[in-house]
């Protein structure tokens, strides 16, 4: 007795140790500790007089019996029951030794403070195979097992006797909730012929009721092969909840108790699959719903797809996990993927592209004149999930790939654009020829025909492309050194040749793209900044990534960048300038420490000494298209143009991107001037001070660029 | 029907033919490279795409290479290999088209419980929310069955014939046949079957015919049990040209009776121009054309594309219309017929194979992978 009044004593002593922190507390909380057992003193005896209750006793008008029924009713209100007063207080209900009346007065203020001992369900359900209950208490029962079924403390026992529970579908009243219960507690091997055949007789008598077709659900998930059944989609509810008697009671009492011991008070449980019922005659664009083939493995260890609920379950189950009859079920589920990661079975990915395959071919190659609106929501929600588990997966699909190559010949260029553009991103390297027939000539197509938006999102696309590869190489690379023994796959991977072919295919590419793209567009902002993007990845593919490569950008992104007319387009080429200085420098020391001879030709070094050398000469030493610099332009031509001063017009202070800086700091220098005499700024440290007020500006990439190549001592082209 | 206009031409005349230039010799496909899969769901890193995206010059919209050259029709006394009875209904139907992709674990030896589950799911799948136990009696009979014969290639899976029949409610115990499909394979490509991982199994060409709601109920069931996919199977000009000239072909040995063809013009009221030619002729036409060159017997595209421009110039002659500007919808002989939506009939066994194995490589054509 004194074990059972423990729980609620302890929580309580838990509580008030939590809401008094002070020392000078102490004697007030063991004052509170000893009130409390002397308040539990009645409960125990009121226990132990209700446990005596032998049978005959008179009910009506025994008010000691009723007081100590109150006494109890209390404390589970307020407190909580612990487990052997909840095992009593069932066993006296039940036999129905103080009555009906007193049992469902009892049921209803069972209300346990933490478990529920699995062996006093055992011993109700045999009280209820004794059929003395009238059917209220009867069902009142089964609503409170349903309510309490999380707080069981164990539930094998309750599993062994499943064959007596199932014996209560046939009593019509208890039906429904015999069957929620047998949901919950079904395994494999309860699934059984004659069981199923009982099931059956049911419903022919009952008609389609949602708990048979919930349990039946069940049945068919473990034995596909006994039991065939079509939920019709507006049916999808699950059970109803019947723990309205003791919700708030339950909720309150937990609360207080153990927060972590919580019962989802929802039990109703959904069957997964799929979402949503769509009414759509063709149905190839919805990701189907896991179901297991009925020839499946008889082994009963084996873990179904359905049945998974957590990673902890995915974890517990990885090596006995059955695949889904659908492998495209998996792409509906982000635990699934977690397991299509895993998964070694060739058979399971081509059955994946199958499906994926065929789905995409039907609704963009074949069917292109069922486009309705609403199909194309769909279809960009389609799209959308195949792109998100590529993300996941961090690979493309084979069929996705192939799609796309077909795709991009027909493609109009706006339809679903970010997806399209999204999938592209994700294909793997090819050699150079075969990705300029089947990617580039589509793309560059529409490239030229479309808007700027369009441009942009093309180089987007391409930059996380080559991000991918370069990545993927990294990550082979790191592989290969790790396992230099293991070389199995010498076959399946390209060589580093190759790769580097491709690669700069891609950039000379892209390069191509962004040329055209900025004369087309002006100079437009937006494409200058993607363009940039793309080449702060190009230019640190040594050292980020160790690919011995380094590709300048072509003139035709170069000046654009140099001389536009805002200061961030101007700070970003300055910074991937001192990142290709990084890149070279580390070729270069490379080089003369391996000794062997490095594949950066003498060409691209003397391509970045040359645009290093027109950077430094417009933006520092003011002498922009001087004779000798690769920017030099004809003396009579720079003076037709009528600009004075032409030499000096685009340094760090006439360039047309930093002239506000220029202003803003001439105006803090000589307040007092009214004439504004910009070279003034160039004189002594004046210059220095300028500089480093522009530094102080957030121009980081600048700085860099500035202090890497301009230092006091370094000429101007150290490489 | 108004607004539509048909022209039916009975024509003799001597063949002058355009375009009888010297005959292109057949471009060479590259010989193929056998195909690998690798263990991951995409194209292993760094690895080229599959033979399928690179020939360019042929490609269709689906990227594949169609074959430029093929043996011409060649009458095969099926009757001797396959049961009579189930030729007789093969015969009896106009059959619609679909393409499927390879049937994952399925077993010619399971037929017998794949009756009793299609069974049980089209009944539950007719009575929705209602369970049915595997096996019970049920308004309606299933059988799955092979169909010995029809293959020929010892690569091609046996048919697999599928019929449905409805119990009545009362009394009599006399089977109604409602509905019927076939899935086969027939010459289908040696290298990509083999390609295939051992729990395939290919069986690209699907037939139907019976209503459409028991169609899309079959195919939903083989999609839901074998993972595989169905997809329409259209027949384009290509293939119904294809059989114009192959049926044509086979007059000397079999009386095709009649060749008609019938177009769809793109005009408002549309035009359907329905073309009927004399057997005597359009073998005349066709053999001016093809030579056969000994033993090996093959067609090549262009003759095929001669044949049908012949016979196209010869109408524009007297009609000054055309008919390469429409779409060409049907092409019928009493050897059997074929409609651009997907239909067919069979009308003689003895080139059933000429006509299946076409239709088996239009159908893995569309195979996605």
């Amino acid at each position: 007795m004194a074990n059972s009044s423990n729980l609620p004593d302890l929580a309580s002593s838990e509580l008030s140790e939590a809401s008094s922190g002070a020392l000078n507390n102490r004697s007030l909380r063991v004052a509170e500790h000893l009130r409390k057992k002397a308040e539990n003193k009645p409960f125990e005896l009121a226990l132990k007089y209700l446990s005596n209750v032998q049978e005959g006793t008179v009910v009506r008008g025994n008010n000691e019996l009723e007081k100590n029924l109150v006494v109890v009713e209390t404390v589970a209100f307020r407190q909580g029951l612990p487990p052997d007063a909840i095992s009593q207080l069932l066993d006296l209900a039940l036999s129905l030794r103080a009555g009906g009346v007193t049992c469902l007065r009892i049921l209803k203020f069972l209300i346990p403070a933490s478990v529920v001992p699995q062996e006093a369900i055992v011993r109700s359900v045999s009280w209820l195979c004794v059929g003395k209950m009238n059917i209220n208490a009867q069902v009142l029962f089964l609503r409170w097992v349903l309510t309490v079924f999380d707080l069981i403390d164990c539930k094998d026992r309750l599993r062994s006797i499943y064959g007596f529970i199932f014996s209560f579908v046939t009593e019509e009243n208890l039906c429904p909730f015999a069957c929620h219960l047998l949901y919950l507690l079904t395994m494999k091997e309860h699934v059984q012929p004659y069981r199923v055949r009982k099931l059956m007789d049911i419903q022919a008598k009952m008609g389609r009721q949602p708990f048979l077709m919930q349990l039946l659900a069940v049945y068919k998930v473990f034995r596909p092969e006994l039991v065939t059944l079509s939920v019709p989609s507006r049916m999808r509810a699950g059970f109803k909840n019947y723990n309205s008697t003791w919700k708030a009671a339950l909720s309150a009492v937990q609360k207080k108790n153990r927060p972590e011991a919580m019962a989802d008070l929802s039990l109703s449980l959904e069957l997964k699959g799929k979402s949503t019922s769509r009414k759509r005659k063709l149905h190839h664009l919805e990701v189907p719903g896991l179901s297991s083939a009925f020839d499946t493995s008889s082994d009963s260890k084996v873990f179904r797809m359905q049945e998974l609920q957590s990673f902890a379950q995915l974890l517990q189950n990885i090596h006995n996990i059955e695949l889904p009859a659908q492998m495209g079920s998996l792409l509906g589920s982000s635990l699934a993927l977690h397991y299509l990661d895993c998964v070694q079975d060739e058979s399971a990915f081509l059955r994946l592209n199958f499906w994926l395959g065929h789905s995409l071919q039907e609704e963009f190659l074949l069917c292109p004149e069922d486009g309705g609106s609403d199909s194309l929501s769909e279809a960009s929600a389609f799209l959308t999930t195949i792109l998100s588990s590529q993300q996941f997966l961090q690979e493309g699909f084979l069929s996705t790939e192939s799609f796309l190559y077909k795709f991009l010949s027909v493609w109009d260029g706006s339809l679903l654009r970010s997806q399209i553009l999204g999938l592209l991103s994700h294909i793997p390297p090819m050699s150079s020829n075969y990705i300029k027939t089947l990617v580039f000539e589509p793309l560059i197509q529409l490239y030229f025909t479309s808007n700027v938006f369009f441009k942009c999102s093309v180089i987007e696309c391409l930059n996380s492309m080559l991000l991918r590869w370069l990545t993927c190489h990294f990550v082979n690379r790191l592989e290969d050194c790790a396992d230099l023994s293991v070389n199995t796959n010498t076959t399946a991977t390209m060589n580093l040749s190759g790769f580097v072919d491709t690669v700069t295919e891609l950039v000379s590419f892209v390069g191509r793209l962004a040329t055209e793209g900025l004369r087309l567009e002006n100079c437009h902002i937006l494409l200058l900044n993607h363009t940039l993007n793309f080449y702060e990845t190009v230019c640190d593919m040594l050292v980020k990534y160790e690919l011995p490569l380094v590709i300048m950008p072509p003139a035709g992104v170069f000046y654009p960048a140099l001389f536009a007319t805002d200061s961030l387009t101007v700070d970003r080429l300055g910074y991937i300038m001192y990142r290709y200085r990084k890149n070279l420098t580390l070729a270069k020391k490379q080089e003369q420490q391996n000794g062997q001879t490095f594949h950066i030709s003498r060409a691209t070094y003397q391509d970045f000494n040359k645009q290093l050398v027109v950077m430094v000469s417009c933006l520092w030493n003011s002498k922009s298209f001087s004779p000798g610099t690769s920017s030099e332009i004809d003396e009579h031509l720079l003076i037709q143009s009528k600009v004075p001063k032409y030499r000096c017009c685009f340094d760090l202070v006439h360039h047309p991107a930093f002239f506000k800086y220029a202003i803003e700091f001439h105006q803090k220098c000589w307040p007092e001037r009214t004439c504004v005499d910009l070279a003034s700024i160039k004189v002594g440290r004046y210059w220095s001070w300028y500089v480093e007020f522009l530094f102080c500006q957030g121009f980081d990439g600048l700085n860099y660029f500035i202090q890497v190549n301009t230092g006091q001592s370094s000429s101007s082209s150290s490489s | 029907m108004i607004g539509k206009r048909d022209v039916q031409i009975w024509f003799r005349c001597n063949w002058r033919l355009v375009n009888m230039e010297e005959r292109v010799s057949a471009v060479n496909t590259p010989a193929n490279v056998p195909m690998t899969r690798r263990k991951s769901y995409g194209r292993s890193c760094m690895e080229n795409p599959s033979l399928f995206w690179q020939t360019p010059g042929h490609l269709t919209t689906l990227g594949h290479r169609v074959p430029t050259s093929r043996g011409a029709a060649r009458s095969c006394n099926v009757i001797s290999k396959v049961d009579p009875e189930q030729i007789a209904l093969l015969m009896k139907h106009e059959w619609k088209l679909a393409y499927v992709t390879p049937l994952y674990r399925f077993q010619h030896a399971r037929l017998k419980s794949y009756s009793k589950h299609l069974t049980a799911f089209i009944v539950a799948e007719r009575q929705q929310g209602v369970a049915i136990e595997v096996g019970t009696e049920a308004g309606i009979k299933v059988t799955v069955s092979t169909l010995q014969g029809i293959a020929e290639n010892e690569d091609d899976a046996e048919t697999v014939f599928i019929q449905i029949h409805s119990k009545p409610m009362f009394g009599a115990d006399a089977l109604k046949p409602v509905w019927r499909g076939w899935l086969t394979c027939v010459n289908g490509d040696h290298e990509y079957i083999k390609s295939l991982p051992p729990d395939f199994v290919s069986l690209p060409l699907f037939c139907s015919s019976g209503s459409e709601p028991l169609t899309a109920l079959v195919k939903s069931w083989f999609e839901r049990t074998f993972d595989c996919n169905f997809g329409p199977l259209f027949l384009n000009s290509t293939t119904l040209n294809w059989l114009a000239a192959l049926w044509t072909g086979c007059h000397p040995d079999s009386n095709i009776r009649f060749l008609k063809l019938s177009w769809t013009m793109p005009t408002q009221p549309s035009l359907d121009i329905m073309y009927t030619v004399n057997p005597q002729d359009a073998w005349e036409l066709w053999n001016s054309i093809h030579s056969e060159d000994g033993a090996d017997d093959r067609i090549h595209i262009d003759e095929v594309q001669q044949f049908m421009n012949g016979l196209e110039t010869h109408l524009f002659r007297h009609f000054k219309i055309y008919l390469s500007a429409g779409t060409l919808m049907k092409v019928s002989t009493s050897l059997g017929s074929a409609h651009h939506d997907g239909k067919i009939k069979i009308g003689s066994s003895d080139y059933m194979g000429t006509l299946l194995t076409l239709l088996t490589e239009c159908a893995l054509l569309r195979t996605p992978v």
